[in-house]
């Protein structure tokens, strides 16, 4: 049954990289912000006073890479989903003997593959165009990257076990994502969110998962408190996804 | 030896039985046929059969395991085409093929299946850019790429122009002569007389009759007409006298002949030996829709009446 795992995951894998719209948000994306904001907002390289001399480009980073994530989790798994169930494919994979549930690993695994390629190309661009530092306690980025790919999958799990079609899975999707992106920083960076504001952002899994990243980009052990939340996040949501999951 | 064995098989929705105690069994070899109204549990039935849907009542028994409890076993050895399933827009016809044989222990070589699917250089094709018949013989394809000994196929022909119809009814003869059984789910009554050894009416949730086609079509009166312009004038009550003929009618220069067994042979002698000839000849029998009709609209008055 590996090579039943292995066909789905490569299949699917190719079908990920013939939609374009796939390739541009889920990859490319997060890297071009980045460069964007970098190269259009001035200032955005040189130390802020209201971020007590960091630069704006080294609070975004992180960010970005949550932002990455949230894309894939929130937008591009839901859709995919809902797509599958209302093509009925996972029903009639249902016929066969391969259980459907191969087919969300494959995905899992796919969009697992494509955040941390995305995430690399945006760390190397910081690094070569803006000096960003590469991540300085690379083992506690990588356990924060993880988990945050994890606990917002796993929302994206959940949207897509509900999900009847595409344009539901869609609608429900960015319904989570906005307001996941408003209090992961997107718009108002953290620090410089009211204190109310940045307590709810720290219980929200993109919202700890960009704090983690942040501290351990600049060499500070992520909080207990934001690696919890992205533990509890997964378990909980994913033990909720499993149960209310139907294959038609 | 019956490979399908539904005895009673009761599915409830919303407590209403769509599904109300059908009992059938599929021989070795055949192509089933199951037909009936929308609605009338034609679906939930061969879903029951695949092991998609967990009945609520009676026993089924495929190759002589239990579609629920030998799952595995049952997906391995029965193959399906489902109603509206599709497949992935930017899949390939063989990336698809490929997919599927991996999937089982005894994979078909689906290369060979390629020629006679009429899907001979469409390996590197699209799943969005097949025509209606290449998806739906792709299905078929998919559907026997585990080498199954049943091959369930529920509506394949809706939604197909009649050339695309008749190519994909040449495919599942081509898989019943392969030596596998077929269970065909259709609407289209021309369909079933072509292909089905027998068939088995449904109808709101209840078996209405199983039977050969002719069997069926039997059911409602084996009477033919015989119509045509005679070329020289012949005598209704001679016509009449044949014992197979049971009515004379005229319409202006046209016979119309109503008779039974044997009549097309006995009405043609008797013009031959009258050195008459029948022009315009057109005979007329009851055809499975005729048949499908009067059984399903019996059904209904009885319930209604």
């Amino acid at each position: 049954m590996m090579s039943a795992t292995m066909g789905i995951t490569r299949s699917e894998t190719k079908l990920f990289v013939r939609d374009p719209i796939n390739l541009f948000f889920g990859l490319v994306f997060p890297a071009l912000l980045l460069l964007a904001l970098g190269l259009f907002f001035p200032g955005f390289d040189e130390p802020a006073a209201d971020l007590d001399g960091a630069r704006y480009i080294d609070v975004y980073s992180p960010i970005v890479l949550g932002l990455g994530i949230a894309t894939l989790g929130l937008v591009t798994l839901p859709i995919i989903l809902g797509t599958y169930r209302q093509f009925g494919i996972l029903r009639r994979l249902r016929t066969t003997p391969v259980h459907p549930a191969r087919l969300l690993w494959a995905q899992m695994i796919v969009h697992l593959v494509v955040a941390v390629v995305s995430a690399l190309m945006a760390i190397i661009f910081a690094r070569l165009v803006f000096d960003v530092p590469i991540p300085e306690s690379p083992v506690w980025f990588v356990v924060a990257f993880l988990l945050a790919a994890a606990s917002v999958f796993t929302i994206g799990l959940l949207v897509g076990a509900v999900a009847r079609s595409t344009t539901s899975g869609q609608a429900i999707g960015m319904g989570i994502y906005f307001p996941m992106l408003f209090l992961a920083g997107v718009w108002i960076p953290r620090d410089l969110m009211p204190g109310g504001l940045r307590t709810v952002s720290d219980f929200t899994p993109l919202g700890a998962a960009v704090q983690a990243l942040d501290d351990s980009w600049f060499g500070i052990t992520p909080s207990f408190t934001h690696l919890a939340v992205m533990i509890a996040y997964t378990v909980v949501v994913g033990f909720v996804a499993v149960r209310v999951f139907r294959w038609e | 030896m019956p490979v399908i064995e539904v005895e009673n098989l009761v599915k409830t929705y919303d407590g209403t039985n769509v599904v109300d105690g059908i009992s059938f069994s599929v021989e070795e070899g055949e192509i089933f046929g199951i037909v009936g109204p929308n609605g009338a549990g034609k679906t939930t039935t061969v879903e029951s059969v695949e092991g998609l849907r967990r009945p609520d009542g009676g026993s089924i028994r495929v190759l002589g395991l239990d579609p629920i409890r030998d799952r595995y076993q049952i997906t391995q050895r029965v193959g399906a085409q489902l109603q509206e399933s599709r497949l992935q827009d930017k899949i390939t016809v063989g990336e698809a093929l490929d997919l599927y044989a991996s999937f089982y222990d005894d994979p078909a070589d689906w290369r060979s299946f390629l020629d006679w699917l009429g899907l001979e250089g469409r390996v590197g094709t699209r799943y969005a850019k097949l025509s209606g018949g290449q998806k739906q013989r792709l299905a078929v394809a998919l559907a026997l790429v585990g080498s199954p000994e049943i091959a369930i196929l529920d509506e394949l022909t809706t939604g197909l122009d009649p050339k695309a119809r008749r190519s994909v009814w040449d495919t599942i003869e081509q898989i019943r002569d392969d030596g596998v059984t077929v269970v065909l789910v259709t609407h289209f009554m021309e369909e079933a007389e072509r292909l089905c050894d027998r068939i088995m009416v449904v109808d709101r949730g209840f078996v209405v009759a199983i039977d050969t086609p002719t069997g069926l079509i039997d059911r409602i009166g084996s009477e033919q007409r015989l119509r045509f312009r005679p070329s020289a004038p012949v005598d209704d009550a001679v016509l009449a006298e044949l014992p197979e003929v049971t009515a004379v009618r005229r319409d202006g220069a046209q016979v119309e002949v109503v008779g039974t067994g044997n009549v097309v042979h006995a009405v043609t002698a008797l013009l031959a030996q009258q050195r008459v000839i029948a022009e315009g000849l057109r005979i007329e029998q009851n055809s499975l829709e005729d048949a499908y009709l009067a059984l399903t609209d019996q059904e209904i008055t009885e319930e209604e009446g």
